[in-house]
């Protein structure tokens, strides 16, 4: 049983610099919650707040009800998992993993089974007898985990642990670090800048932006309702194709291009009629065939997908990811339609959506 | 066998003989302190013997191969067990060489190695040589235990 509480949480530096703004979330036990966003966001800066290793400036911060808000690191029952792993360089995989647990006094016997025990959920057992010099970087990073398990910590802290791997690892280690979840039923809070890690992994996603939240919620929701342009380019790869257009006579008009629009985004479109909007097109949602013209520029072939970028209009740069392999070249005209459009305010950035939504 | 014994026996497969190495190495800071104390040099020309360069060279030999002992049964070598008992057995016969020679050996009717001194040496022999029994004792041990354990868990 592990619940935590985020309460309004700031973090203001001595040279009055804000890092993070009220930050409130409410991780349900054994809930996975990644926080995303680009460097600088605030979000292992907020990490960091509830492993103790930074002070809270104002908030609360509780764990099972237990306000931990100035409970030193120590005595927060959380195990954080490092970027460069942490691991002593002299130590075998073993020691290493029984370090804290020996620094806490414990019997070597019980120390034995739960590093034992961890080391079979991670698949380590043959290495414990080595040094870290003498593993990959995946493997490292599973000790830096074997080591936060054998402490059986209420809540998980994983700091963009798979940021030093290279692709290959880190989708491996990505699956691992899911399993894992799925066995051991923690609360984990993980600290991510890839927005596929954070997908993959999250049962909510907190995306981040100069320290304030942005949205909090699942994947999909992230994915297919974002609450303001920032989550919508953020989230997905490649990002959202962000076009300026007018709402005018049930049309979206842009540079260069006209899409008519369902009697439902008519309706929600309404206040905006002759104003400017941004129309948010995810890549995925442009289809070959249409009465729109995209004038390719670059096509990228990436096996069961080609990514074509191109222009409609003058100034309208476009990316579309067609599900086949296609080969367009400089300068050919390719006939697309929308699958489906979002629209936000561009003066609030904000999404525009139906009433109750 | 007890369950804790078998924890016990089990975690030597991945944790050093450190005990065994402690004492190998508190050999060599016993033996260090028994040769910082063995010269005096107001005792006319009785240090400048054969026995001197002997001496020196063996407790050089004496500290390399103590400290690897000391590495080795840090991971259950037996073999350095039986090294370190030679070194032990080494460190028993040295006191009946310069020491005792020296106590008895008269310079301007004073004997070149006092009663006090003398003994301090011994002392620091015979520490020497009980450590590394031990440790070799304790390897021995160990390393019989790890191995019929071991031999369990293939069987």
């Amino acid at each position: 049983m592990a619940e935590l509480q985020l309460h309004h949480l700031d973090k203001i530096y001595d040279n009055n610099v804000q890092a993070v703004y009220d930050f409130n979330l409410d991780v349900k036990d054994g809930e996975l919650i990644v926080l995303v966003g680009p460097s600088g966001c605030g979000k292992s800066t907020t990490l960091r707040m509830v492993a103790g290793l930074e002070d809270i400036s104002r908030g609360n911060l509780l764990l099972d009800g237990r306000d931990i808000t100035q409970a030193p690191a120590k005595d927060r029952d959380m195990a954080m998992v490092f970027q460069n792993y942490a691991l002593y360089g002299h130590m075998t995989i073993y020691e290493n993993m029984a370090f804290s647990l020996t620094l806490r006094k414990e019997n070597p016997n019980v120390i034995h089974k739960k590093v034992l025990a961890a080391a079979e959920i991670l698949d380590l057992t043959a290495q414990l007898n080595k040094k870290p010099s003498q593993l990959s970087g995946g493997q490292r990073q599973r000790v830096a985990m074997g080591r936060a398990i054998v402490r059986n910590p209420k809540v998980f802290l994983f700091d963009e642990p798979l940021s030093n791997l290279d692709a290959k690892l880190r989708s491996a280690t990505r699956r691992e670090i899911l399993l894992l979840h799925k066995r051991l039923n923690a609360t984990i809070l993980y600290v991510t800048h890839d927005q596929t890690e954070a997908l993959t992994l999250a049962n909510r996603i907190v995306c981040m932006s100069m320290g304030h939240v942005q949205q909090i919620g699942t994947p999909l929701e992230l994915y297919d309702s974002p609450n303001n342009t920032f989550v919508a380019t953020f989230i997905g790869l490649p990002p959202m194709n962000m076009l300026k257009v007018t709402i005018e006579d049930g049309k979206a008009k842009g540079d260069g291009f006209e899409v008519p629009l369902s009697a439902e985004d008519c309706a929600m479109l309404a206040p905006w009629s002759r104003k400017e909007v941004i129309l948010g097109v995810r890549p995925e949602y442009i289809a070959e065939g249409g009465d729109l013209k995209l004038k390719v520029s670059t096509n990228e072939n990436l096996g069961m997908t080609t990514l074509v970028h191109g222009k409609m209009g003058e100034n309208t740069r476009l990316t579309a990811k067609f599900r086949s392999w296609a080969n367009y070249k400089n300068g050919d005209i390719v006939p697309i339609h929308f699958t489906r459009m979002l629209f936000f305010d561009p003066e609030t950035t904000n999404a525009i959506r139906k009433e109750g939504k | 066998m007890s369950d804790d014994r078998v924890t016990q026996l089990d975690r030597m497969r991945y944790t050093k003989n450190t005990a065994s190495s402690r004492l190998a190495l508190l050999a060599i800071v016993f033996d260090v302190l028994f040769f910082i104390s063995l010269y005096k040099s107001d005792v006319d020309t009785y240090y400048y013997t054969i026995l001197i360069g002997a001496s020196i060279v063996y407790n050089l030999i004496f500290l390399l191969a103590a400290f690897l002992c000391s590495e080795g049964v840090k991971n259950y070598q037996v073999s350095y067990s039986w090294a370190m008992m030679v070194l032990g057995a080494g460190q028993i016969l040295r006191i009946f060489i310069i020491p005792m020679d020296a106590h008895k050996t008269l310079v301007n009717n004073a004997p070149v190695m006092g009663d006090a001194q003398f003994t301090r040496i011994v002392i620091y022999l015979t520490l020497s040589a009980v450590a590394l029994f031990a440790g070799a004792v304790i390897n021995l041990q160990k390393s019989r235990a790890l191995s019929a354990h071991l031999a369990s868990l293939k069987a």
